[in-house]
This record gives C-alpha cells, structure tokens and sequence, in this order.
C-alpha cells in the first residue's frame, strides 16, 4: 500500500504526505483563467468521480454483511462501553481489516494517484 | 517561453519568495509580474510539465509561503498562460474582481476536515439503532450467514442504514463548524471519507471552530476518526459564486 492509504486509514499526516491529503485541492481547486491554458492531467478529474460510484457495488454489501455477522447482539439494547469493544476488534483485526469503510475504494485511488503523480520521484 | 501562473496578490503583498524555487528540473527562478495594485507570481513553464510530485510540492509549497504572509489568490495547479504580457493583460482586465477575491479571504485561512468511519464500529451501531435489522441479522447469524443472495439483500439494507448515518453525521459536523466559519464550500467524494468539506476561517474565530472540532471529535470517537487539513491557502475559495457561509 502507498504512502497516502495509510496516512488516511491511521488519520495522520505527516510534513512528507501532506500534498497527497489535499492533492484534489490543489488539482481541482485554485482559480481558474479562462484565457490561461491548464497543463494535461489525463486521468486525475476521473479519480475522485471513481469513488462516488464504486460506494455502491455489492462487494461492499457482502462487507457490510460479513461485518454485521462478526457482532453478536442478542439480547443488548445499546453498546456496553463502545470504544472498548471498537478497541477489542482493532486489536483482533488482521491489518487492513478494521478500517475506513471504502478503505479497499481509497487504496484504489491513492495506488491510482501514486501511478498519476510519480510518488516514486 | 510560456509562463507558470501560481498566484496572484495586491502589490502590498510582503512576497516572501526570495529563497523559493519554482516548477520543473531543476526548479524554474520566481519572479513577479506588477499591473496596477495586484501581482502575480509566476515562473517559466517548464517543457512537458505533468502532476509530479515535485511539481505539486512546489506550486503547493509556493502558493503556502505566499498565502502565510498576506491573502493571495491561489491558481489551481497546471496554470500556464501564453506569455508574461498575457499575465499582465489578465491583470488588468479583471482587476476588480481580483481585488474583491483578495478582500474576501484577507486575514483568512482554509481548514479542510475529512471524517471516516470505523468500519465496523459504525456497523454496530447502526444495527444497535435498528432492531429490524438487528432481527435480520440474528437470523441470518443462526443459519451461517444465510445465502449469497440473502447477504448481499442484508449488506444492502446495512448499506443504506450506514448511508444514512453518514449523511447524519456529515450535517453534524457542518453544522457544528459552520458557524466559525466566514464560507464553506463541499468537496468531493475522497478515500472513504464521508464528509470532506472546507471552511474559510478568520484567526480571530479560529479558537471556537478548535473547540467546536473537539467537541466533534469526543462525540465521534470509535466510530469515527475527523481530520482536518490546514491552515491552507484559499484554494475553495477563490471560485465566484462558491459559498453559503456567512461572516
């Protein structure tokens, strides 16, 4: 995984990574002259577009599904300490299990960014 | 020659770039185009100029530097314009829109916040909110989670329910920080955030909105880890008719 999966699933942000946490500022806000022309980011608009639709596909249902199977709630009414059963499942969690809910879409993506932005240089 | 286009400020901006570099390799020398009370910092365009990491960093890095010292217009990356005279040209003819943009964000700075849920915490939650769905999913426990029909029509369910909460905690958030906030523009749909949305913020009222992300914070945490991005330079905030905020 880059750099930018796990400065987002471990809400970090570190001097090094900062320009990939607000890269679709940079790219796709700012002020924009008519007359002036914008150099070609083949592929970059697309990224963020690719996120909206991919929320939806049964991939995710069968997550959310196994997810819902992991807990067992019979019998409760409201969570008993929350964080720490959140805490216990983090820690029972393979690497990469537990986290953001379009972590898979979001590694995607920032692989995608990587490839488009030459995170290598 | 073209010309890489990074900012524009008020001639009475400080323009503390002595000792910064500009796009391309090796790094293209800034230098500043004057037209009556507003300037823009450009450099050469270098030749085959794409979204490089470098490249990023230094309009980034550039339009921070400016933005750090005195409002500035920041341009959106990959902003090449014929030639300096065509800058200059550019200047002229929009002057007073230049202006008003600089008069909106003076004193200003963007604080970009992304929220995403914990997965499975918001599951759980959301099937502790819903005793149908907690039903659905007692049954399906019971019979080794059910067909690969019957999980995918549950996940969808699921699915809608954390959409739902999402959309919830999203307006939760807006409304809690809005009010600090001079303008607040939404952003785009980013790595598994449900909520991405930037607020103009004064320094004066830069304390509250603080103390009102705290409050976010401890209400959200184990379901929800908030990010905030900043203090940036204007970038969502340099569109003409982009906010609904208020000051």
């Amino acid at each position: 995984m880059s750099t930018i999966t796990q400065a987002s699933t471990a809400g970090q942000s570190s001097r090094g990574n900062l320009i990939y946490d607000v890269l679709e500022l940079v790219l796709d806000r700012g002020l924009v002259i008519d007359v002036f022309v914008r150099v070609s980011l083949v592929g970059i608009e697309l990224v963020t577009i690719d996120a909206r639709v991919v929320v939806a596909s049964v991939d995710t249902y069968l997550r959310f599904a196994e997810a819902a199977n992991r807990l067992d709630l019979t019998g409760s009414s409201r969570p008993v300490g929350l964080p720490d059963l959140v805490g216990e499942i983090a820690e029972e969690g393979a690497e990469g299990r537990v986290k953001g809910v379009l972590s898979g879409v979001g590694g995607v993506i920032a692989d995608g960014f990587k490839d488009l932005v030459g995170i290598d240089d | 020659m073209s010309t890489y286009v990074y900012a524009f400020a008020a001639s009475t901006h400080p323009l503390s770039i002595e000792r910064s570099t500009g796009v391309g390799s090796p790094a293209a020398v800034l230098r500043v185009i004057h037209h009556d009370g507003l300037v823009a910092v450009v450099s050469d365009a270098p030749d085959g100029l794409r979204a490089k990491r470098r490249d990023l960093d230094a309009h980034h890095r550039i339009v921070g530097t400016l933005a750090a010292v005195g409002p500035v217009l920041p341009m959106r990356f990959g902003t090449i314009a014929v030639d300096d005279a065509a800058v200059e040209r550019e200047l002229a003819s929009d002057s007073a829109r230049f202006h008003e943009l600089l008069d909106r964000v003076d004193g200003k700075v963007e604080l970009n916040v992304r929220a995403a849920h914990d997965e499975d915490a918001v599951v759980r939650d959301v099937l502790f909110g819903d005793a149908a769905l907690r039903r659905r999913n007692d049954a399906l426990r019971a019979h080794g989670g059910g067909s690969y029909e019957e999980r995918i029509a549950f996940g969808q369910s699921v699915a809608a329910a954390v959409d739902a909460r999402s959309a919830h905690d999203a307006a939760h958030l807006i409304d809690a920080l809005r009010p600090h906030a001079a303008a607040t523009v939404l952003g785009p749909a980013v790595d598994g955030c449900f909520v991405n949305v930037s607020f103009l913020v004064a320094a004066a009222a830069r304390q509250r909105f603080d103390e009102s992300l705290a409050r976010l914070r401890h209400d959200l945490s184990g379901v929800a880890a908030v990010r905030v991005h900043g203090p940036l330079p204007p970038y969502s905030f340099v569109a003409d008719a982009s906010d609904d905020g208020e000051g």
